[in-house]
């Protein structure tokens, strides 16, 4: 048996390597959230939110009523500074989960693997999101370039990472329209989604769990909601 | 606006820097860790407004050329950039404490444990004396 085969690296990419990637992201998780822990700690009853924004204060601040009241909390949000970097950001996200989650071709991997898969998206809806996202992506990097105050807080990490969250959906687009040879670039895009995911709790993705303890647990200005936790100093 | 420095001035006690780093570094890397270097921090500098968006004051250039930069060169660095990072936090910075950051980090206390830290080894504007 040749070791080195396409075939073998196609079989490893497609087996082990999913897994051993989700797992080092769960456990990266827990890791980050563990951490998390032991470096804060519970608020005490004479911590106070010194200048309150969450909604859940009072609503002076927020006069009217339904929508109005909606339209008057936003406007006092980042959406009002940098309105279209956040609307940009948001379908990015929101594409970035949903479109590997409800894509076919991994339901029906994954029905094959564990006998169990979501609901999916049709092909060409899948495909619409992958455009979507690869759109919000050059935004970024354009951004990333050209604006002088991003560029002078970037460096080669925040390109990479950009990178390496684009590369699993350009491959899979390439792949689901084999374009290039198949194998090489369906092994490119497996390999690619399992780097990304690794890397995540470890790189600056990691603001994806720490996005939640920083807005919604601990106690700061910028609280969303009452809060829970200080920092331990 | 000039910045004291002691008489012996070329020394650095990089072994105490190196102490009050590894003291808060849970808190400090982790945040520089999970920075977006997104941006969003700019507008919420006073100065950052009043400088002609010039992005030198704003809050994560601060933070990551100030208490950043300390953690990278792991607490050895020579006078001139303690100097350097002292202009940044004092000059660059009046610690109003208005930075607002949307993964919620604490943005004033980093630049003050960099002021600290600069503190610590004599490097402070002639105010502070």
């Amino acid at each position: 048996m040749n070791y080195f085969s396409i075939d073998t690296l196609y079989h490893l990419a497609r087996g082990p390597m999913v897994w051993i990637s989700f797992l080092v992201l769960i456990l990266g998780i827990a890791y980050n959230t563990v951490r998390f822990i032991f470096i804060t700690k519970k608020k005490d009853g004479l911590t106070l939110n010194p200048l309150p924004i969450s909604p859940s204060t009072e609503s002076d601040r927020f006069p009217g009523k339904g929508v109005q009241r909606l339209l008057n909390l936003l406007k006092q949000t980042i959406l009002s500074v940098n309105p279209g970097t956040i609307v940009v950001s948001l379908i990015f996200h929101f594409v970035l989960f949903i479109t590997p989650v409800f894509l076919l071709a991994h339901n029906i991997l994954i029905d094959e693997a564990i006998g169990f898969s979501v609901f999916s998206f049709s092909e060409n809806i899948s495909n619409v999101f992958t455009i979507i996202f690869l759109l919000c992506i050059f935004f970024f990097l354009i951004r990333r370039i050209l604006l002088p105050r991003v560029r002078a807080i970037s460096s080669f990490n925040d390109y990479f990472i950009l990178f390496i969250t684009a590369a699993p959906f350009i491959t899979g687009l390439l792949a689901y329209y084999q374009i290039f040879n198949y194998k090489i670039v369906i092994i490119l895009h497996m390999i690619s989604g399992a780097l990304m995911i690794s890397i995540a709790p470890f790189s600056k993705i990691s603001h994806m769990i720490f996005f939640f303890f920083g807005r919604f647990v601990l106690t700061n200005e910028y609280t969303i909601g009452k809060g829970s936790r200080t920092w331990n100093r | 606006m000039k910045l004291m420095t002691k008489q012996h001035l070329e020394y650095v006690n990089t072994k105490q820097i190196k102490k009050m780093l590894d003291k808060r570094r849970a808190k400090m890397t982790l945040s520089l860790k999970v920075c977006a270097h997104c941006s969003f921090c700019a507008e919420s500098c006073f100065l950052f407004n009043s400088n002609n968006k010039d992005p030198r004051y704003m809050p994560s250039f601060k933070v990551i050329n100030s208490i950043g930069r300390l953690y990278k060169k792991r607490g050895k660095v020579k006078r001139s950039t303690l100097e350097e990072i002292g202009k940044r936090v004092w000059e660059d910075c009046a610690l109003c404490t208005r930075c607002y950051c949307p993964f919620g980090i604490d943005l004033p206390d980093m630049l003050a444990f960099a002021r600290s830290i600069c503190r610590s080894q004599g490097v402070f504007p002639e105010y502070e004396k």
